[in-house]
Parts: C-alpha cells; sequence; structure tokens
C-alpha cells in the first residue's frame, strides 16, 4: 500500500468517524432523531443526495464537469410524471423511459464536448439551461402531482421492518455497480486514466471520445434515477426539481475524497459524504437551527473539505 | 497581438451587426419596442445584468471564474436595504458599507484561490453558499420593504428613454476598459491569464493580479446588486439568485477564454445588448418568459461552436490557399 492509498483510508475512517460524532451528538442533543420517523426520512434524503453526488462524480472521474446534473434530473423526473399521469403507462415502463432520456441527454453533452472540443463546464452550463429552458416551455411549468400509488409506495415501504426506505436500497444497488465498474471493469479504468491524464490516456491508444461518451451517458441515466428517487419521495415531480442539486452534486464526492482533477474516485466515500451532509441537515434543524443557517454550514463544510484534501494530498505527495 | 486578441475584434463586429439586426427588426414588427418607457426598461436591465457578466469577465481574464456573483450582489443588496431601513443609517453610509462589503467577499475569495490553489469552481461555489445562507439567514427570506426615497427614485430616474443607472454602467465599463488595456497591473492581469507558468518565472505580481481581479468582480457584483435594489424598491433576498447563466453568457459569447488571457470589454456588452434584446423582444410579443433560458443556453452553444469552427475554416482555408499558390508559381 503507498502512503497515498493509506492517507486515503485514514481521511475515510476520519470521515467516518465525524459522521458517527454527529450521530452520537444529535442522538443526545436533538429529541427525536433517533425516532423511526426520522430515520427513514434521513436515510432516504440522503440516498437521494448520494445518488445526485454519483452523477457528478462519474463526470468528476475522467476530469470533467456536469452542470447539467440537476437539469437532467429535473426534465427526467418531469417525463417519468408525464408518462405515469398523462401517458398511464405503469411505473416500470416510465422508469426505463426516464433513464434512457438521461442517458440520451446525458450522450448529448459528450457528443458536444468532443465534437467541438469546448470545456465542459461550458457545454453542460449551456445544456443545463437549455434542458430546463425546453421543459418549462412544454409543461408550462405544472407540476405532475398524481402519481400511481404503486410508484409513490415504493420510496414508503420499510426494508423487513428497519426505518429504512427501498431508496437506500436502490442507492447502496447503484453504489456496489459504480464500485464494480471502477474496481473491475476496463472501463472504469480507462476512465480514471482518461481523468488522470488525458493527453497521456490518448497518446497509449485509448479512445478517448468514446470514454467521455460512456461516462455523459452514466451521469445522465444516474441523474435521472435521482430525479426518479426525489419524485417518488415528494409524491409529485415538480418543475423546480434539480434547480438546487449543484451543491450537494460536489459535497458528497467533496468530502468522500473524489478528486475534482480528475483520476481519482471514492464511492464509500461519496456514500459516507452524503450521510454526513444529510446527518448535518437533518440534525441542525432538530437542534433548531434555523433552515437557512444551514446553507451556510454547507456551503463551509465544502470549503473544509477541498481545502483538507488539498493539505492531506500536499502532506502524502503527489497525486496519485 | 495581444491586444487584439483581448479586444477580439471580429466577434465585436459578428456581434454589432446581430445587434443592429436585431434592433431593426424589433422596431419593424413591434411599434412598442422603440417606444420611449420600452427603452428606458431595456436600458435599466441592461446596465445591471452589463455589470453582472462584466464582473465574470474580469475573473475569467485571469483564467478563474467567480460563481459568488449572484450571491455577493444579494447579500449586499439586503446589507444595505437592511441598514437603511432597520437601523436608519444614512444612505450614502450605507451604500458605501455595502460597496465596501462587495470589495472584501471579492478579496475573500481571491485570498481562498490565491492560498490553497483549489480550482476557483470549486472555492467560489462554496463561498456563494455561505454568503447566499447569510443574506437567508438574516431575511428568513423576507425582503426589507420601503428603503428611502433617494434610493428607489433613483431607480426609477430617466432622462427621456435614458435610465440614469445607465450612467453608473457606462462609467464603470470605461474604468474597467481603461484598466485592464492601459494600466500596468491590468496588463499584468491578462499577462498571468494568459500564461500562469510565464508570469510567474518572469516575476509578475500573482498575488497582486488574483486579489485585484476578484476585488473587482465583488465590487462589480455589489453594485449591481445596489441598482436592482434601487429599481425594486426593496432589499429583496432573491437578488442575484438568476445571475449566474448571464454572468457567462456574456463574456463567453462575447469571444472570452475560460483558459484566461484575453478581456473582451466591448465583445461583452454587445453580447449583453444582444441578450437584452431577445429578453425585450420574447416580451413584447408576449412570448413564454421560459425561452429566454432556453435562447441563452442555444446562444452559448452557438457562439463558442462558431468561433471554433470559423478559426478552423479559416485555418484550413489558408493552408489549402498557400500550397495552390506554391504550386502554381513553381
Amino acid at each position: 500500500m503507498t502512503g497515498g492509498a493509506l492517507l486515503r483510508q485514514v481521511a475515510l475512517l476520519a470521515l467516518f468517524i465525524v459522521t458517527a460524532g454527529f450521530w452520537i451528538y444529535f442522538s443526545v442533543a436533538a429529541s427525536g432523531f433517533t425516532s423511526d420517523f426520522n430515520l427513514f426520512s434521513l436515510l432516504r434524503f440522503a440516498a437521494i443526495q448520494i445518488t445526485i453526488g454519483f452523477a457528478q462524480m462519474v463526470a468528476l472521474s475522467i476530469g470533467d464537469l456536469n452542470l447539467a446534473v440537476g437539469a437532467i434530473g429535473g426534465a427526467t423526473g418531469m417525463i417519468a410524471g408525464w408518462a405515469m399521469q398523462i401517458l398511464g403507462l405503469p411505473p416500470d415502463v416510465a422508469v426505463l423511459f426516464a433513464l434512457a432520456a438521461g442517458m440520451l441527454l446525458g450522450f448529448g453533452n459528450a457528443l458536444l464536448i468532443t465534437w467541438t472540443r469546448i470545456n465542459s463546464f461550458i457545454v453542460t452550463l449551456a445544456t443545463a439551461s437549455l434542458i430546463t429552458g425546453a421543459m418549462l416551455i412544454v409543461t408550462h411549468s405544472d407540476p405532475f402531482s398524481r402519481l400511481p400509488d404503486s410508484f409513490t409506495s415504493f420510496s414508503e415501504t420499510e426494508v423487513s421492518g428497519l426505518p429504512v426506505s427501498n431508496l437506500v436500497l436502490v442507492m447502496l444497488a447503484v453504489g456496489v455497480a459504480l464500485f464494480f465498474l471502477y474496481r473491475n471493469l476496463s472501463l472504469g479504468r480507462e476512465m480514471l486514466a482518461v481523468g488522470a491524464n488525458r493527453r497521456a490516456a490518448r497518446m497509449s491508444g485509448l479512445s478517448v471520445d468514446r470514454v467521455v461518451l460512456l461516462t455523459h451517458g452514466l451521469s445522465g441515466a444516474l441523474a435521472a434515477t435521482a430525479g426518479l428517487m426525489a419524485i417518488a419521495a415528494d409524491h409529485t415531480a415538480s418543475p423546480s426539481l434539480g434547480s438546487d442539486w449543484l451543491l450537494a452534486s460536489f459535497v458528497a464526492p467533496a468530502i468522500g475524497g473524489t478528486l475534482l482533477s480528475g483520476g481519482l474516485v471514492s464511492v464509500p466515500g461519496t456514500i459516507v459524504g452524503g450521510i454526513l451532509l444529510a446527518t448535518i441537515s437533518n440534525g441542525l434543524l432538530l437542534v433548531g437551527i434555523d433552515n437557512f443557517w444551514i446553507t451556510v454550514f454547507l456551503g463551509v463544510v465544502l470549503l473544509l473539505a477541498v481545502v483538507l484534501d488539498r493539505v492531506t494530498r500536499a502532506a502524502g505527495g503527489a497525486a496519485p | 497581438m495581444h491586444r487584439l486578441r483581448g479586444l477580439a475584434p471580429g466577434v465585436a463586429l459578428g456581434l454589432l451587426l446581430i445587434d443592429l439586426v436585431g434592433m431593426l427588426v424589433l422596431s419593424v414588427i413591434t411599434p412598442a419596442f422603440l417606444s420611449s418607457y420600452n427603452l428606458f426598461v431595456t436600458g435599466r436591465d441592461l446596465s445591471i445584468l452589463l455589470l453582472v457578466a462584466l464582473a465574470q469577465m474580469v475573473v475569467l481574464s485571469l483564467g478563474q471564474m467567480n460563481l459568488s456573483i449572484g450571491s455577493i450582489g444579494g447579500l449586499v443588496a439586503i446589507i444595505e436595504a437592511g441598514l437603511m431601513v432597520r437601523y436608519g443609517v444614512p444612505v450614502p453610509l450605507a451604500l458605501a458599507a455595502g460597496l465596501v462589503l462587495g470589495v472584501v467577499c471579492g478579496v475573500i475569495n481571491g485570498l481562498l484561490v490565491y492560498w490553497t490553489k483549489i480550482n476557483s469552481f470549486v472555492l467560489t461555489l462554496g463561498t456563494s453558499y455561505v454568503f447566499a445562507g447569510i443574506n437567508l439567514g438574516i431575511t428568513h427570506a423576507t425582503p426589507f420593504y420601503h428603503v428611502p426615497n433617494e434610493v428607489s427614485s433613483f431607480g426609477q430616474a430617466r432622462v427621456g428613454p435614458f435610465p440614469l443607472m445607465a450612467g453608473v454602467t457606462i462609467v464603470l465599463t470605461l474604468l474597467l476598459a481603461g484598466f485592464l488595456y492601459q494600466v500596468v497591473l491590468g496588463r499584468q492581469l491578462l499577462a498571468v491569464g494568459g500564461n500562469p507558468l510565464a508570469a510567474r518565472l518572469s516575476g509578475l505580481p500573482i498575488r497582486r493580479a488574483t486579489l485585484t481581479a476578484h476585488a473587482i468582480s465583488g465590487f462589480l457584483a455589489a453594485v449591481a446588486g445596489t441598482m436592482l435594489m434601487a429599481q425594486l424598491g426593496q432589499g429583496q433576498p432573491t437578488i442575484g439568485a438568476t445571475w449566474i447563466l448571464p454572468s457567462f453568457a456574456g463574456p463567453i459569447i462575447g469571444g472570452a477564454a475560460l483558459a484566461g488571457g484575453s478581456a473582451p470589454v466591448l465583445g461583452t456588452v454587445l453580447a449583453m445588448v444582444l441578450i437584452s434584446l431577445i429578453d425585450d423582444g420574447l416580451v413584447l410579443v408576449s412570448a413564454d418568459p421560459f425561452w429566454v433560458q432556453f435562447l441563452i443556453g442555444a446562444l452559448i452553444l452557438g457562439a463558442v461552436v462558431l468561433g471554433r469552427t470559423r478559426l478552423n475554416d479559416i485555418r484550413a482555408f489558408l493552408r489549402i490557399s498557400t500550397t495552390r499558390v506554391a504550386g502554381t508559381t513553381r
């Protein structure tokens, strides 16, 4: 084990301890924190935040950004709502429909990036505004609030009597798949190679354009997954869905040790990071801290995470 | 050459033509476009959004970004309004405090970027939530109503179709252009953005350039927030919430490069005129307001794609023609 890898394990452990510390503190300080109802909604919220984080983490792994995560999640959530409420499609068909739409939108981003060679920041800034604009024009900003019970009850179901929503299982399944992708599949290794050094990857014969295409397609599909989870939990597909995902999409991966410059991801880190994020939001509210101040707190957490990451990497030598 | 690159004359000329055609089309299809009131309202929106775009451009010229422009504008506006409405602080003092706050927010961004050497995108994303959160924590999302009359009447003041606010924007735009193209520190800023490594090796003051660019960005955001507060007549906590897209649209359509080294003031002005024309045109033909967002997105993509292909086309054309010329002379 190299020094850098050891340091990352220590950082993940530290993140875990910090999260556990918050859980102990809130269990004592905030009445109702450990109630089944609260734990259920906390973990469900965390599952959605983590999936949003996954969508960004995947783009970060190749050194790109996806500012359209919220736009894709919102638009595909609306598509699923429309498919179920207006077309009357069964939920599983609507889900597949929305996932395909998310992947196609991701492919669109990738094609624009590889075709024009323009920075992913500008491309996804522009497509985010195109996607959200088109969604609002088509839907006239009307929500779909009569989703079938068979769809919404999925997020309410507890897993074998524990205060854990089915959505948490969805998130965990996605996490395991991503872990496997980056650990065992050649595509995952190629994504990391492109993220670590795009030029070197290209010169050693990797088809960088293919990797970019698949990565953004995956990011789009994950954003759609988060959108579907959110409309299931909210019982409504609202046109404002996704508009506040930008911070969340970066915080969980950044706290978890995913490098913003690419080449290094941490699936367990993103999961623990997302749980920490949800714990702080939920606990501070229960302690009676104003909802508005929590935004400040999350901004500070993001800043601390990236600065700490910088410091530990400087201490551990060159970036892996 | 460097100077020409900074000014991006080709882009500016193209945008100027598009703007003129746009104005012509609008004045033909909707006579209301040329009405004094419409020109005043459009000019006022343009005055504010142009400052927002310039606030981004000055940081982009350094090869960095500022995602917190909207949050700074909003925080400054509600602090000023709060001081005047809640605590009865005299208007000049309250406005001065707000503008200083904007500069301080910008300097905080600059120091964070300089010290940590972390990507300015993620740092200013973090500070944007801190500034926006402080705004909401103070106001609980309720506006400070009824700012003093001198402030709100400035927001409505006009000479014919000409909003008084535009005077502030014009002066600040000229000062910024003068600073970037004529003052040593401004030229150094562009040099640092163009090639940070070369700038460091040749001993340019990178720290001062970084802090200056972010301070100017914070100041322009603060002025924009103040002007929007004056226009609305109240300290709205949502001021600045929608500025992120126009802040990038202006400089990018105007010919700025994300990598830094270019500061197309004229291009940014003309790009913002185009966006105002689109905005106003959609209002005049009473189209769905959501088209604005869609069209700005399309415009950004169109502008960068066009800029990219045009350069390649010109290069390809030159290469072909030179070989042909070489072939015929032999």
